[in-house]
């Protein structure tokens, strides 16, 4: 069966009938392929299926460095159910929760395989003293780490540009991290769920200027997983699939130089492919809900923006007014993000499209969002800061 | 420019040094890992995890059917499945005494380990019957590969 989709030709209709999460926890005993499995195991019985119904599975973790373990796909694959299968690992850093179901979309889409499992794991824990250790390598090593820089300096630069340009101060920006981690004090896996003010981000620790210890989601430990399938399948286990109708990625300018840092095209342009795959072409009225990637607390006005869910430099008005809270009129982060709910790199992005699932399915329980819901969007950022990874979901 | 031109350059003159910034990593031993480990260390077994009729070492807490194992005590005896004898340091000085690497394997469980093997590499042969050697009890860290000093051959005059 070849379905017409209004750009793409593709073999199978691919759907989600299954999702399945870890705690996500600063430090966890469990080892990478006992966190994969755990999300895993969930997510097929969700589904309704075992791994006996699984033809290929696509694993997605961050760097290494992390876990400590080179090659460490393999190394939690037996965790995953990829042995004995076709199974491989993708990676684009950050965004790489995001690209575990766009690989696994095209995985099913092309008629290769009827049933994925998409896992995604992280086990930050590891690295000591600090796993920002990690993070020196992404630097240029000529050009940018004689200056000794960590993570933070990206983020506090881009925010002040950002600040600057849609001239928005950091009270504003502070609620979204109110937002988000206080939707995550309804999500059973959250590491960061708390009820706090706009006074208390302005009043943590500041890090590096204007990056304050609230602006940030915490280090952790987790895994997640989606089961994936073709209609076929779908309709026979399912009576509520919901279908992937348009996947995105674009990688952008990783150095400085040449990059806008008030505004993510990496995102922008991810999205339009999305967008066009799925037929959406007015997103900021035909998305219901989305799941922007907040690192901190600015990324995600900055990713509304780049999903073209608000207008440039408009997202902190409609912040402001309410817009995007879990009863507004386009409900964002409503799992408490990764500000509340935890950032375990690859599986922080998972947990997003987990969330689109269940929203769509009206299965979040006290974290559904209020208006009816039939297309969501999630995505993820990531590599070396430059690549966007969109997926639009519909019910 | 060649690289020989370069190397001619003063010392410190466009070099760029890179500093690693991760100082050591800690592992964790997971769910059932860390059951095994603590026996060993304080009842001197060795656990490994059952699934159905097949108990599988090291232990892997999850099952190849993706259920959830359980605890099994492994037995033995031990055999050596492979090996390979080291004659040289790593910096090519030659050792006193070749040091015995095998894998050996439990006949009551599928996998096995790898470690040293005190015997004398002309005795050593695949299929050989060997035992565990643990450190004295006070001594063990909770490390399962390290709290076993080696495995040495069970010789029929050791057996009582």
């Amino acid at each position: 069966m070849v379905v017409a989709r209004p750009n793409i030709h593709v073999k199978n209709r691919v759907a989600i009938v299954g999702a399945g999460l870890t705690l996500f926890r600063r430090r966890m005993l469990e080892t990478p392929r006992e966190l994969a499995w755990e999300a895993a195991r969930m997510a097929l019985e969700q589904a309704g299926l075992t791994l006996r119904d699984i033809d290929c599975v696509v694993i997605g973790s961050a760097p290494d460095a992390f876990d400590g373990v080179h090659m460490k796909g393999e190394y939690l694959a037996d965790g995953a159910g990829g042995l004995g299968r076709p199974t491989v690992r993708v990676y684009v850093g950050g965004g790489t929760g995001v690209f575990v179901p766009i690989a696994a979309w095209w995985h099913v889409a092309s008629g290769l395989c009827r049933s994925v499992l998409a896992v995604a794991e992280e086990k930050m824990s590891p690295a000591h003293p600090h796993p920002q250790g990690v993070f020196a390598y992404i630097w240029d090593p000529i050009l940018e780490r004689p200056l000794g820089p960590n993570l933070i300096w990206i983020f506090a630069l881009e925010m002040r540009r950002y600040m600057y340009k849609c001239n928005v101060d950091k009270k504003t920006i502070a609620k979204v991290s109110v937002k988000n981690k206080r939707n995550a004090l309804d999500h059973p896996a959250a590491q960061a769920a708390a009820n706090i003010t706009v006074e208390d981000v302005l009043k943590s620790e500041v890090l590096v200027w204007p990056v304050q210890r609230l602006d940030i989601s915490p280090v952790s430990d987790g895994a997640g997983a989606l089961v994936m399938v073709s209609e076929n399948e779908a309709r026979r286990v399912t009576d509520s699939p919901v279908w992937v109708e348009g996947v995105g990625w674009t990688l952008d300018n990783t150095h400085w130089y040449n990059r806008d840092l008030a505004y993510p095209r990496y995102v922008n342009y991810a999205a339009r492919m999305a967008y066009k795959m799925a037929g959406i072409e007015r997103p900021w009225k035909e998305i219901d809900v989305a799941e922007p990637y907040d690192p901190f607390d600015y990324k995600e006005l900055h990713h509304i923006e780049g999903l073209m869910l608000a207008r440039r430099c408009e997202a902190p008005k409609l912040l402001e007014e309410g817009w995007f809270e879990r009863d507004g009129e386009l409900p964002t982060s409503p799992s408490g993000g990764l500000l509340g709910v935890g950032n375990p790199i690859a599986a922080a992005g998972i947990m997003k499209v987990a969330e689109i699932f269940w929203q769509l399915r009206y299965e979040a329980g006290a974290r559904q969002v209020k208006k009816p819901v039939h297309k969501g969007v999630a995505q993820a950022w990531g590599d070396l800061m430059q690549a966007g990874t969109v997926i639009v979901l519909g019910n | 420019m060649a690289w020989s031109m370069w190397w001619r350059e003063p010392r410190r003159t466009y070099r760029f040094p890179g500093k690693m910034e991760v100082e050591k990593y800690v592992y964790t031993p997971g769910l059932h890992g860390l059951e095994a480990a603590r026996a060993l260390k304080e009842e001197g077994k060795f656990l490994g995890t059952r699934c159905g009729d097949t108990i599988y070492y090291p232990p892997t807490t999850l099952c190849p059917d993706y259920t959830e194992g359980e605890l099994a005590e492994v037995k033995g005896p031990w055999r050596i499945t492979a090996y390979t004898v080291v004659r040289e340091t790593l910096e090519g000085e030659r050792l006193e005494k070749p040091l015995v690497i095998a894998h050996i394997a439990p006949d009551d469980a599928v996998g096995g380990l790898i470690h040293y093997v005190d015997a004398s590499p002309d005795e050593v042969y695949i299929g050989m019957e060997v035992e565990p050697v643990l450190k004295p009890k006070e001594e063990r860290r909770g490390n399962p590969v390290l709290d076993i000093t080696h495995f040495k051959p069970r010789r029929p005059e050791t057996e009582e």
